[in-house]
């Protein structure tokens, strides 16, 4: 029998992070992986954002080119609109704005890196810390004593002993299955997410996107598309629940690939397709059964990405951190019960990931409604955007007219925006700002209100000089 | 533009089995053949099959294991070490 104080179920940065922590704190500790090194079975690149390097300063200070060739860092993102004719309708570049508060975000926005790369980084900081990392090994089975889990069982039958368990084992966690915590997600609680990595030559990538580390492709006709650059290359994802794919989803993301525009840049980009990758990334509106007796889930596994924009490495690390602090404290005190580990909840909603879940809801729906529902919202959204965004350049009009013509088709799109920006937008916005809003939020008053505004717009104009 | 799937998936053998289909409870309804980025599932006489081949090609997503409603596919991983690698993922 193999005993440890803890014992953590994945080697992502999640389980590398808890790993970690729990070695520092003097804990017996081994992680396990499945693949023959950490990194190598997962398939959504980092976009590692300045919140990463604020929260893990000394650990992200010794992220180099040298550890990290794929990395490459960015100020600039950029959104793309695809109408329902497949054509780039138009397109924005922004970089960090003058709200900016926190002074290394104002010069980048996210750097990126291939898993491979960084989830081993990462292990190693764990194993320098003295956790203990067993590669290629499956864990299939958690270990049992008069109904208490205690442990964990590898393929071969071979049998690990520890108080507590950590599930960091991503979207199908055996560890949620077998402690009672989850069976399945709902369909509604998880995305299929694919995408190709495109290699290209990192001077084409500089030269033709500049500082540009991201891009999202919002469209008409299939669910928003992700682009993140990285040294040599780039990916090319979408994702949507399961309950929302009509056709397969390689025909979406083909979709991407064959728009005119993106032929045009994967031809300058010298750009060739270099793997095709997919995963399960569970998107849900609060996190919940996080924990049990002995049993802690983080990451993926406990459905802790992001409920904006799904990105789940930060969220990973910080449950991860302190899923084994809490962990220490309950070995300690000789108690890992339900109750006692119930503090690892009390304790990741103080965080910046609890902040983000209090709006979870109110995020994922209006997600869900908008870039992922393009059929039914973004065939209205983009012309509408556009013609704010562009409609003004037209030469065959006196520009007042013009004007007046760009208000007037947005009004038409009045009927699907109003009701939508009800359902989803205030829900929101009051949300965010809370009790300020109360006023804004009652509907009868919106509703007296809005028409009249409404109504205001496109009128019959008034001639400046007499008749 | 059709992007040729060969060659953009490795794998390393010896996964030994590891997805189940119970035929008695699936209810034919094909939602694992719409979900599988590389195809690795039919319906044959208003039942799920999936590829001999499936080993060789399964990139390990779980889809098909999520979407089924009636529970009728079982997938656990491969043995370790062995299956899908990302060199860029």
């Amino acid at each position: 029998m193999n005993t440890y104080d803890i014992i953590i179920v994945g080697a992502g940065p999640g389980g590398s992070s808890a790993a970690r922590v729990a070695a520092e704190k003097g804990l017996k500790t081994i992680f396990f992986e499945r693949g023959r090194k950490p990194g190598e079975k997962n398939s959504s690149g980092c976009g590692l954002g300045p919140r990463m390097f604020r929260d893990f300063p000394d650990m992200m200070k010794g992220l180099t080119p040298e550890k990290c060739p794929s990395m490459r860092a960015g100020s600039a993102a950029r959104c793309y609109f695809i109408n329902e004719q497949d054509t780039v309708a138009g397109y924005l570049m922004s970089r960090p704005t003058e709200s900016v508060s926190y002074e290394p975000a104002k010069s980048w926005i996210t750097m990126n890196c291939y898993r491979s790369e960084f989830d081993p980084w990462i292990a190693e900081i764990a194993t320098n810390a003295g956790a203990e990392l067993k590669n290629s090994t499956l864990i299939v089975n958690l270990l049992k004593e008069n109904g208490k889990i205690c442990g964990v069982v590898d393929e071969h039958g071979e049998k690990y002993k520890a108080p507590i368990v950590i599930g960091a084992d991503g979207a199908i966690s055996m560890v949620a299955k077998q402690s009672g915590l989850r069976t399945k997600w709902s369909q509604d609680q998880i995305t299929a997410t694919l995408q190709y990595d495109f290699k290209a030559p990192p001077g084409k990538i500089d030269d033709i996107m500049g500082d540009e580390t991201l891009a999202v492709w919002w469209s008409a006709t299939f669910p928003a598309s992700y682009q993140v650059f990285f040294n040599d290359g780039f990916h090319q994802g979408l994702g949507n629940w399961l309950n929302k794919w009509e056709k397969n989803p390689l025909y979406y993301l083909n979709k991407v690939i064959n728009l005119k525009y993106y032929q045009r840049l994967l031809r300058i980009l010298e750009a060739e397709p270099r793997e095709l990758q997919s995963h399960l990334l569970p998107w849900l509106e609060y996190p919940y059964n996080t924990h049990t007796d002995g049993v802690i889930l983080i990451g993926d596994a406990g459905g802790f990405p992001c409920p904006l924009e799904a990105e789940g490495i930060y969220p990973a690390m910080v449950t991860g951190k302190i899923a084994a602090e809490v962990a220490a404290d309950a070995i300690t005190s000789n108690d890992v019960s339900k109750n006692k580990l119930s503090k690892f909840d009390e304790i990741w909603q103080t965080t910046s990931l609890g902040d983000d879940f209090e709006a979870g809801e109110e995020l994922y729906n209006i997600w869900k409604a908008m870039p992922f529902s393009p059929k039914e919202t973004m065939t209205w959204f983009i012309p509408m955007l556009m013609e704010a965004l562009g409609g003004i350049y037209d030469w065959s009009q006196p520009h007042p007219k013009r004007v007046r013509q760009i208000a007037a088709k947005i009004k038409s799109y009045m009927p699907q925006a109003l009701p939508f920006m009800m359902k989803y937008v205030f829900p929101l916005v009051a949300k965010i700002f809370e009790d300020d809003l109360d006023d804004m939020m009652n509907p009868q008053k919106l509703m007296t209100a809005l028409p009249k505004v409404m109504e205001m717009l496109p009128k019959k104009k008034k001639r400046r000089r007499g008749t | 533009m059709e992007i040729q799937r060969d060659g953009l998936t490795k794998h390393v053998p010896g996964t030994g089995d590891f997805i189940k289909i119970d035929q008695s409870k699936c209810n034919g309804c094909g939602l694992c053949a719409k979900i599988c980025i590389v195809n690795l599932w039919g319906i044959k006489d208003n039942v799920a099959f999936i590829r001999d081949d499936y080993k060789e090609n399964c990139l390990e997503c779980g889809n098909c294991y999520q979407v089924c409603e009636p529970g009728a596919i079982d997938f656990s991983y491969p043995a370790g070490g062995t299956g899908v690698v990302y060199e860029q993922g």
